[in-house]
């Protein structure tokens, strides 16, 4: 599926995925879907917009997904609206997945989901009977210690009602970065070379050895969220973590438990950071590399649906900045092996033809029809790329068939207590995009929205604690807290707290837990328990917001005279 | 007639491109200027976010308007399908926000015009539809979803026949009901 195709399916099942906030290009696709007559399940804790337009709202318990998803499968199956015959033909596990799924009742699932056992049905009909039908989802499905088996969950709702394999239909992971697909494709994984090949792989090991004349390891890379750990705890000589090279990243805002990760960079021996302004993780930093922002800089970016786009320079860059590219080059050569590349395109054409996958991708059929989804593995113009991964149900397994794959839903890790009542998810908002490296200095985009930032509540509870919008609240879980705005609003549940991330001062990020999925290693962000404290003192809780500000602006070296106000 | 900005809650998605569309438009190009602080941003529309809405809420342009009514100092006038505010003349008695029913007009500080204590000066700001400006309003044209249309009397007269033919063809099927 590309994205395109979103506006053209018979219904979508949007799990925990919030476009307009995080992508309104995409956003608009479900709009336009809309207005041509889409049916739309939106599975959110929030009424987001999407939920706003949906014809069925699954407002579910956070960290409730997998019974939640458990459950449907579970109507489509007694209800007679699986597609038997492609569960037959294209698929395998199918008894084994019936045998986990048979507990997981509308009435099992509704005590845990906060759903009525009746909604949960009209949505599992809606879909199954709705075709084609397609899934997008988001953070609201990877961020969790249970994040994997969700996917695998809905991949197990696409594969039981034939939704696989052609358009407007299967299941589509909107990513939470515009190019998180392109790096996992380029290798910027512990476990994979350039287009997926694996570390462990002797021979694919061979053959970038040989294109690249080194000896490389054998052995899986450390993922960026065990990185702390392996800095602070490792005992391990071997394995401990003493130099980090940071790049585009702003860890010391974006990762989780941020007393952790401060005192991890803080103990590491050696921090290179690389990015286009200052932030939070370049207060750590021994080397700061500036570099090109991304009107400077040109090259490919891979969108979610897998395809590869060129990215084309708009400006030259200015002063000592230098595209991300040349710096690496540069530093390369400095430490003895050489890289003389002369522009991007000899880096991609060097990487395709170490990717089979990617091999027929050249920058001259991107440019001509403006985006290539992989695999396209012959160079000629024919060969446009795949439009569909797994067409007319032919799976990338060795027997072609696709697997199902159920497990048991188990709730989150840190659960509301009697002293942290509430639980945070941390979100996004459409103005500022991830941390606040970029768009923080977009000087409109900050007029809307600055420092400190909101925490969503819902206005009951904000009345009980006798908070009104705008007010300054102090948030608190086990592992730190931070000062915030307090916006009451009836779009979030009672007992549930939001908060976008990229703020400095009202880092939500100080709150919550690093505990991770056991395979995709992405932390819990949208799950820990939190209280929020009412603050008597406004004048003083708005003069310590400001010297805050101000601290880290003069840390950070920026102007804080006149500045400062904005 | 006066035309006027309509939002489409079915269409909107709360960005608010619209109104950062419009002070770009309404600062020109003083809004690059090094200086983040030598501009003004007083966006004339507002999106309105409720528990099932989200839309942007403008000026409706209003014929014979309450606001112009009441303006003591006569900074309100009508020209070109438009109710202008003349910000230079508001004296900001705030009687223009008091009577509009619609809560298009708020008070705003502009940079430079100082009152006699050192504050600034606030005076009224609504959508003016972009008046003088090319390319006609700016929220309408950055608009992602399409969620904004100029509504011109053109506009209304093609709606009303297609209503009115809407209700020729009910009041028809009713007195058939077997055809």
């Amino acid at each position: 599926m590309g994205i395109p195709e979103i506006e053209d399916a018979g219904c979508l099942l949007c799990f925990g995925y919030n476009g307009a906030d995080s992508h309104p290009i995409v956003a608009r696709r479900i709009v336009r879907g809309r207005q041509k007559g889409m049916k739309i399940i939106c599975a959110d804790p929030r009424v987001t917009e999407t939920a706003r337009i949906s014809d069925i709202h699954l407002q579910l318990k956070g960290g409730s997904n997998l019974a939640l998803v458990n459950a449907m499968a579970n109507v489509i199956w007694t209800e007679g609206l699986a597609d038997t015959k492609f569960i037959e033909e294209h698929t395998k596990g199918f008894e084994d997945f019936v045998k986990v799924i048979e507990k997981y009742t509308p009435e099992y699932a509704e005590p845990i989901t906060h759903i009525p056992a009746e909604t949960i049905r009209k949505a599992a009909r809606m879909y199954a009977t709705t075709k084609p039908a397609m899934i997008l989802y988001g953070m609201g499905v990877c961020q969790f210690t249970q994040a994997v088996d969700v996917v695998k969950g809905l991949a197990n709702l696409a594969l039981m009602t034939g939704n696989f394999g052609g358009p407007a239909m299967g299941i589509g992971p909107v990513r939470g970065q515009n190019n998180v697909q392109g790096a996992c494709d380029m290798g910027a994984l512990p476990n994979s070379y350039p287009g997926y090949q694996n570390v462990t792989d002797p021979e694919a090991r061979a053959k970038f050895e040989k294109a690249w004349g080194v000896s490389l390891p054998g052995e899986i890379g450390c993922p960026i969220t065990h990185v702390p750990h392996r800095i602070l705890h490792e005992k391990d000589e071997k394995k401990r973590i003493h130099a980090y090279y940071i790049f585009g990243e702003d860890p010391a805002q974006s990762d989780p438990d941020l007393a952790e990760v401060r005192e991890a960079l803080d103990k590491c021996d050696f921090v290179v950071m690389q990015d286009i302004y200052m932030n939070k993780t370049g207060l750590y930093a021994d080397v700061i590399l500036p570099a090109a922002a991304w009107g400077e800089n040109e090259g490919i970016y891979t969108c979610a649906d897998r395809g590869f786009q060129r990215v084309r320079k708009l400006i030259e860059p200015e002063g000592d900045v230098k595209p991300d590219w040349q710096i690496i080059a540069e530093i390369s050569t400095a430490m003895g092996y050489p890289m003389n590349y002369k522009n991007t395109e000899e880096i991609w054409n060097e990487m395709i033809d170490l990717c089979p996958s990617f091999k027929g991708a050249t920058y001259e059929k991107i440019e001509k029809y403006g985006c290539v989804q992989w695999p396209c593995r012959d160079k000629s113009m024919e060969d446009k790329g795949t439009p569909y991964l797994h067409k007319d149900g032919i799976f990338g397994t060795k027997d072609h068939k696709a697997l199902f794959y159920g497990t048991d839903w188990h709730p989150p890790v840190e659960l509301e207590n009697d002293q942290y009542p509430m639980t945070l998810s941390t979100v996004r908002e459409v103005g500022h995009y991830s941390v606040r490296t970029m768009t923080g200095n977009c000087r409109t985009l900050r007029n809307l929205e600055d420092e400190p930032g909101w925490v969503q509540m819902n206005t009951g509870d904000c009345e009980r604690m006798g908070l009104k919008k705008g007010e300054l609240v102090k948030i608190l879980s086990k592992r730190g807290y931070c000062i915030t705005r307090c916006l009451p609003t009836d779009r979030v549940e009672p007992g549930a707290t939001y908060m976008t991330y990229q703020w400095w001062i009202g880092a939500c990020n100080e709150l919550t837990t690093a505990k991770l999925d056991p395979i995709s290693n992405t932390p819990e962000y949208k799950y820990c328990a939190c209280r929020v404290e009412k603050i008597e003192d406004q004048e003083w809780a708005e003069r310590h917001v400001m010297e805050l500000y101000d601290d880290i602006r003069a840390q950070m070296g920026i102007d804080t005279g006149k500045g400062a106000e904005a | 007639m006066n035309y006027f900005v309509k939002g489409n809650p079915d269409l909107c998605i709360g960005c608010r491109t619209c109104m950062i569309g419009c002070v770009v438009a309404h600062e020109g190009k003083r809004i690059f200027e090094v200086d983040p602080d030598s501009y003004d941003f007083n966006p004339r529309l507002h999106v309105v976010r409720t528990v099932r809405l989200s839309v942007p809420v403008q000026c409706k342009h209003c014929e014979n308007p309450a606001c112009m009514a009441v303006c003591p100092v006569g900074a309100i006038s009508q020209k070109d399908h438009c109710v202008i505010i003349d910000q230079d003349k508001c004296m900001g008695c705030k009687s223009c926000m008091d009577a509009c029913p619609f809560g298009a007009i708020n008070m705003t500080e502009r940079k430079g015009h100082v009152q006699a204590d050192g504050t600034l000066k606030k005076t009224a700001n609504k959508c003016d539809l972009c008046y003088g400006l090319p390319g006609g309003p700016a929220c309408v044209r950055v608009c992602p979803t399409e969620a904004l249309a100029l509504i011109t009397e053109e506009d209304l007269e093609t709606a009303m026949e297609r209503k009115r033919a809407e209700t020729a063809r009910n009041t028809f099927r009713e007195n058939h009901p077997q055809e």
